[in-house]
């Protein structure tokens, strides 16, 4: 076990209790006694413990509106006990990996899956921002540029769809923003020779692969911006 | 159809509803109350019990889906309105729903109806590749092998993956051209299988309303065939559907409604995917007074319908309908194996056993290799659901459930290997449109087998 074990397992399980006060209660009581330092409970002890929450979901231990609510409890953890404690002691909030832009292309209005990978990204430390289903090609990268996106996450369950997908990537390198962004995508009938075919950085095969697959992504050499 | 005098009413409740932002839809509302519903009737899933003969817990289903309806309803995502019913007037689109109905035309008509569970009637079968990918010079052949097949009553399209050698885009002119060709197509197929009155079931290319409503027009798709509408995850729908609905009413067609209820979603577990499935029958019969309905599911990283509690799922939820209403339903076998393997013929068995003695009105075969690998698909899988299902004819539920847990026992461990198996082109002879040897071969092996497991299907050729 970690040096912050224990912690972590309480933490997931208050997560997954549904009871946010305590929860930030605990938080705040082990960050203000000196147990941890609020950095090492950012590290050490919150992130592993919503990486863990995730895992269960990726093992479909627990569900979909499970995993909604432990997001939503940790969110309340992060921005009213960790943030200030770590702006106080180092002058810079909660890191995240990096922030993913995520849409389901022109023509495709399932979302189920794509909500399911948002919520994933967000308990494995991704800031996420979801702009929903049925999103034109242009709007997505002004978005992404807006917001300073360093992932743009596309997904289509239709094969109808998918050249969509590749009109993202085609006008990421006709406008030249290709480097600014790595691009993922993923989608029952899609494929890791279709990513490789249109141009995108990778393909994630479900929720969890996708995780991962962003994780990687962002440990890849950036050109500067 | 005479339940379609609602349509107006449908379409002033989606723009005069009660208003509710989307993610407070399906992130609250559909999870809480599918949560409060599943323990406030005690639904419980037996995974040890794929085909429960627990009556009591059917009917308790049924009441839960039926609060569901009432309390969730279906959002409208184009205007964020809530289309609601109150439980008298669920209750009475129920009552005078349409039990049976009659699809294709002529000599090629097919006769479908409600049934009950442990009931001897036969099972309509729509047999297809329902929208795997499928190249434009395949798209004859591949159909044809679901056509020529005897057992099935009608086709499934799959979907084109370019029109006249494009990419078939969404919500353009793509799509026109797209429905157009499929229809173009598939009447080629009915006419080349010796059928021409065959029901076909499309537009596959047509995620918007645009290539259902072009290619459901004079020379395309015709009245007597069957058009698809779908739902969108979970209990959402939108202009696009609504407005296929409209269009099919008007040509007086007959609708295929669809809706799926994702296992782990916001529904959650395999109680929550029984209520979703009997909660989205109540809710489609309501707003888009199908002729008739596919209530499906699927692993949301298998993407298959064929595990231990998914099974269950679609047992209890079948009961549940057939027990307490006469609609006309079915769902969608989406087999994790693909064609030339083994697995997928065990898949579609179980699945086919499964639904014919829970009361499913007709077959849907199938969306091979979980339809995520382009021409993987074959007329022997569909077969393979028709002769399981004609067996299981009149089989109790306690018997069907021994039949299932041991042909579970023989693919369970392979499901998680997703073994997509061959394509389409190397499991047919193309010219003959028949079986290859080996693929022919593999088939008769399974048939023997599962005749000594139990399935009195007919002995092979």
């Amino acid at each position: 076990m970690s040096e912050h074990g224990e912690l972590q397992g309480e933490f997931v399980e208050l997560f997954l209790s549904g009871d946010s006060e305590a929860a930030s209660a605990r938080a705040r009581q082990v960050i203000d006694e000196g147990v941890v330092s609020a950095v090492h409970f950012f590290e050490g002890v919150f992130s592993p413990a919503m990486e863990i929450i995730g895992g269960k979901f990726g093992r479909l231990e627990i569900f979909l509106p499970e995993l909604m609510d432990a997001a939503d409890m940790a969110k309340g953890v992060s921005e009213n006990v960790i943030q200030p404690r770590l702006i106080e002691a180092t002058g810079v909030g909660v890191p995240t990996h990096g922030t993913v832009l995520l849409a389901s292309v022109r023509g495709d209005l399932h979302d189920i899956g794509k909500n399911m990978v948002a919520l994933m990204l967000q308990v494995n430390g991704f800031g996420v921002i979801d702009m929903g289903v049925d999103v034109g090609s242009r709007v997505i990268l002004d978005r992404a540029v807006e917001v300073k996106a360093d992932i743009i996450g596309l997904s289509a369950l239709m094969t109808t769809s998918t050249p969509y997908m590749k009109e993202v990537v085609d006008m990421l390198k006709g406008l030249g923003l290709k480097d600014r962004f790595a691009v993922i995508v993923g989608g029952a009938p899609l494929t890791p020779a279709f990513a490789r075919e249109i141009g995108a950085d990778a393909y994630g095969k479900n929720a969890p692969d996708a995780v991962a697959q962003c994780l990687a992504l962002m440990d890849r050499p950036k050109p500067a911006r | 159809m005479r339940h379609r005098g609602r349509l107006l009413d449908v379409l002033d409740r989606a723009e005069n509803g009660p208003l509710i932002d989307e993610k407070e839809f399906e992130g609250r509302l559909v999870a809480q109350t599918a949560k409060r519903l599943i323990g406030k009737h005690g639904l419980k899933c037996n995974a040890e019990t794929v085909i429960p003969a627990d009556d009591a817990q059917a009917d308790r289903l049924f009441e839960a889906g039926l609060e569901f309806a009432v309390e969730v309803g279906m959002l409208c995502t184009n205007t964020l309105r809530r289309i609601v019913w109150t439980r008298q007037e669920y209750e009475e689109s129920l009552r005078y729903a349409p039990h049976e109905a009659i699809l294709g035309a002529g000599a090629d008509a097919a006769f479908v109806q409600s049934r009950m569970p442990e009931a001897s009637t036969r099972l309509m079968v729509v047999g297809g590749p329902f929208g795997v990918g499928v190249p434009e010079n395949l798209f004859v052949p591949l159909m044809l092998s679901y056509a020529r097949e005897s057992l099935i009553d009608v086709i499934d399209n799959p979907t084109l993956e370019r029109v006249y050698g494009r990419p078939g885009k969404a919500a353009s002119p793509w799509e026109v051209l797209g429905g157009w060709r499929e229809a173009e197509l598939s009447m080629q197929v009915v006419a080349q299988a010796g059928r021409p009155g065959m029901c076909i079931a499309g537009v596959e290319l047509s995620p918007t309303a645009l290539g259902e409503i072009s290619a459901s027009s004079w020379g395309g798709f015709r009245p007597t065939d069957l058009h698809h509408v779908a739902g969108v995850s979970e209990f959402k729908t939108n202009y696009e559907s609504l407005s296929k609905i409209a269009h099919v009413t008007r040509i007086g067609g007959a609708i295929y409604a669809f809706m799926a209820s994702i296992y782990g979603g916001y529904m959650g577990g395999a109680e929550g995917v029984a209520l979703g499935l009997t909660a989205a029958g109540i809710v489609l019969n309501q707003n888009y007074m199908p002729t008739v309905m596919s209530l499906s599911s699927v692993h949301p990283f298998l993407q298959c319908t064929t595990t231990r509690e998914l099974l269950w799922a679609f047992s209890m939820a079948s009961q549940a309908l057939s027990r307490n209403t006469r609609l006309i339903f079915s769902s969608l076998v989406r087999p994790s194996a693909g064609p030339g393997t083994k697995g997928v013929l065990y898949e579609n068995a179980a699945f086919g056993v499964m639904g014919t003695v829970s009361g499913q009105s007709f077959i849907q075969s199938s969306m091979t290799a979980s339809g995520t690998h382009a021409r993987h698909a074959s007329g022997l899988d569909a077969r393979m659901s028709a002769e399981a299902s004609l067996a299981a004819l009149g089989m109790s539920r306690e018997e069907a459930n021994q039949l299932v847990l041991r042909i579970l026992e023989v693919y369970e461990p392979w499901v998680e290997m997703r073994d997509v198996g061959q394509p389409f082109e190397e499991v047919y002879d193309l010219l003959t449109i028949s079986p290859t040897p080996s693929w022919q071969a593999t088939y008769d092996e399974v048939k023997e087998h599962l005749i000594r497991l139990g399935l009195a299907l007919p002995a092979a050729c």
